[in-house]
């Protein structure tokens, strides 16, 4: 349903007084190629500074595409201006991270959510008043909200005014970006839960930007790691997680820590040595040459391509299958 | 590891008053021991008072509007009545802390250098001409490459992970017995989190300094703690080994917390979230604080609150109705 085809975000950086000279550029997106078909759920995943919000703001278009294409279903999104494409982003719709920053502190909840109904024409008169009791009815939010402002409500359920925000404009997909990161973490659980329940229900579409591997796992169908502007792993979420191909994507799971002290005592660690390169300056050949234990003189010179090494299983690594072969298992998955 | 705690922590409580409202109880009665080159998980969600703990330690809670009471003891000598003199000879000397956020907790018109000589000269740990090399021998040991030039730059030059890094080389400078370590990672990437948790796993064992790790994360408290504390609204409501903790958790909200947190290493499966939010709280003063939001609240759990008790397992859990059947984490295999 959507797919994004060399999708490239370039942030240009601009030196001198007078004239504006550009001396270089920040690669934030480099040639991302992304499907999720419909209902189904895509988790990007990747640590900060990798360009994963990035690439969900050019699917909504929020940041300008420097090349690329972004398709949905019929629509070229990447080619929309004006009008146009404020039409079509009824059709995709995000939610924010920050649920302080992303709702108006001085619009109440009810006309937050009514104004994309409004915008789109979606509902006339009294009517748009009753959708916006059953959108809040059908995040869990008291009906008596619509009356209420923001900062009355807790993080968690200002996340779940994002979410009836998102859902009032009637989308096929969304993007989801951290949803739940600034929440509390017996709160987590719940807004997870009422997005799985919300697709189930409506058929929606995901895709779901998350630094946190354990909820991306929990959440998405199908799993791509970015790592400085490129995705280096694509595959199925249970593929992904029992057999991470690429050493980034072993390196990053072995890292996410376990509540469980027995499993936590048997792990074997790939530690990653150094800090994420500058996006505007990356190394050449394969980006994540630098940080890698397994990194070869061929690594520096050829940049590798995402290929198919599996069936529906990509990977951006020369040697991916000697690292199959003799492979150190990150995780043990009961 | 001695029978004689370091640290000992006695009924603590910390009270704000501001004007016109009235007084939050931010921690409540907490009680306990820090043994010399052990390593202590102090776990909770926001609210639940585990840095005004740590903070109120090194008497660093802001006078105003605030009260202390109970007992701190360092070496059996009282913190809470120490002279502020006193206090500046034990922060960064014999208790030093590493804080949440790097970028704020360093001084960013100071070089790297200055600030951890700052520290070695204020207690006397070195001299004047001596101080450079410790510098960059600290850096380096921190795992800081090319320490010497570093030693020149501002926090700005340095990205996040490095930066919490040049915290931890300050804090560990004067070797001090403990170390508090508040939210150390939560800044910071997953694999960089991974290099940090390392680092101070390994300067900690490899002396005799005792860590009091507070954090929100369940996980990171799994794989590098000896004892575990779980507190809630200002309480511990259980503390145990890890081991013990982890596998049979009595008190209904570790055991919430535990099946409310999805896992990497465990497939599909429904979560099970706690209901509420940890702002649905009542005063302990009325009962137990977690019960508006606990499965299996009585009317006894209104009356008063629970005391910290041994379980079965050498744990101690704050609960009318401590749970004993094994934590379901909703899993398929």
């Amino acid at each position: 349903m959507l797919t994004v085809r060399d999708l490239r975000v370039h942030f240009p950086i601009i030196e001198g007084l007078l004239f504006n000279r550009q001396v270089g550029a920040v690669r934030a997106v480099d040639g991302v190629d992304l499907d999720i078909a419909q209902g189904e759920t895509l988790g990007l995943v990747g640590e900060s500074g990798c360009g994963k919000s990035t690439v969900g703001k050019a699917i909504v278009r929020l940041v300008p595409i420097t090349t690329g294409t972004v398709r949905f279903g019929d629509i070229e999104l990447s080619s929309l201006e004006g009008s146009q494409l404020r039409h079509a982003r009824r059709h995709v719709q995000m939610i924010f991270q920050d649920p302080y920053s992303s709702l108006n502190p001085r619009q109440n909840v009810g006309s937050i959510i009514a104004e994309p109904i409004r915008t789109h024409d979606l509902r006339q008169g009294a009517a748009v008043g009753q959708r916006v009791l059953e959108l809040l009815d059908s995040v869990g939010l008291p009906r008596g909200a619509a009356n209420r402002y923001p900062h009355e409500f807790s993080g968690g359920q200002r996340q779940r005014i994002g979410i009836a925000r998102a859902l009032a404009a009637e989308p096929s997909l969304i993007v989801a970006d951290e949803p739940v990161s600034a929440l509390d973490v017996s709160i987590q659980a719940q807004v997870i839960n009422l997005m799985e329940e919300l697709q189930g229900q409506l058929g929606l579409t995901f895709l779901m930007i998350s630094h946190d591997l354990a909820v991306v796992h929990h959440i998405a169908d199908t799993v791509a790691v970015m790592y400085l502007g490129g995705i280096v792993e694509k595959a199925a979420a249970d593929t992904l997680y029992t057999d991470p191909l690429h050493p980034y994507t072993l390196a990053l799971l072995s890292a996410v820590p376990v509540p469980d002290p027995v499993v936590e005592d048997q792990r074997q660690r790939t530690v990653l040595q150094g800090d994420l390169p500058s996006p505007a300056n990356p190394p050449s050949g394969c980006r994540f040459r630098t940080r890698c234990p397994f990194a070869q003189e061929r690594c520096a010179q050829e940049q590798p391509l995402l290929r198919e090494l599996q069936p529906g299983h990509h990977v951006a690594c020369h040697f991916a299958e000697q690292l199959a072969a003799e492979r150190v298992t990150a995780i043990i998955v009961r | 590891m001695t029978n004689e705690p370091i640290l000992s922590v006695n009924d603590l409580h910390v009270t704000f008053q501001t004007r016109g409202t009235s007084a939050l109880r931010a921690v409540d009665g907490v009680s306990f021991d820090v043994h010399a080159g052990e390593t202590l998980g102090v776990v909770g969600e926001s609210g639940s008072g585990k840095s005004v703990t740590s903070l109120a330690i090194l008497g660093l809670l802001p006078k105003r509007g605030v009260t202390v009471s109970g007992s701190i003891r360092l070496d059996g000598k009282e913190l809470l009545t120490a002279t502020e003199r006193q206090l500046q000879a034990v922060r960064g000397r014999r208790i030093a802390m590493v804080f949440q956020d790097p970028m704020s907790s360093l001084n960013p018109v100071l070089t790297v250098g200055r600030q951890l000589t700052e520290v070695l000269l204020r207690h006397g740990v070195c001299t004047k001409r001596e101080a450079p090399d410790r510098a960059a021998d600290l850096l380096d040991r921190v795992g800081i490459p090319s320490a010497r030039q570093r030693l020149g730059n501002y926090p700005h030059q340095l990205s996040g992970g490095m930066r919490q890094r040049v915290m931890i080389a300050i804090a560990l400078a004067c070797e001090p017995e403990i170390l508090i370590a508040d939210e150390p990672t939560t800044a910071l990437d997953v694999t960089i989190q991974a290099q940090v948790l390392e680092l101070l796993m390994s300067l900690v064992k490899g002396s005799n300094t005792a860590m009091v790790l507070i954090t929100h994360d369940l996980g990171v408290v799994a794989g590098t703690c000896d004892r575990v504390h779980v507190m809630y609204s200002g309480r511990i409501v259980e503390s145990g080994e890890r081991h013990h903790l982890f596998a049979e958790p009595h008190h209904h909200y570790t055991r919430g917390l535990l099946a409310s947190v999805p896992r990497l290493d465990l497939v599909g499966g429904k979560l099970t979230p706690i209901p509420g939010s940890p702002r649905d709280v009542i005063d302990w003063a009325d009962g137990c604080a977690f019960a508006p939001r606990c499965p299996s609240v009585t009317e006894e759990c209104l009356g008063a609150a629970p005391d910290l008790v041994p379980a079965a397992n050498g744990c101690k859990v704050r609960c009318v109705h401590p749970a004993t059947e094994p934590v379901s984490l909703g899993v398929t295999g």
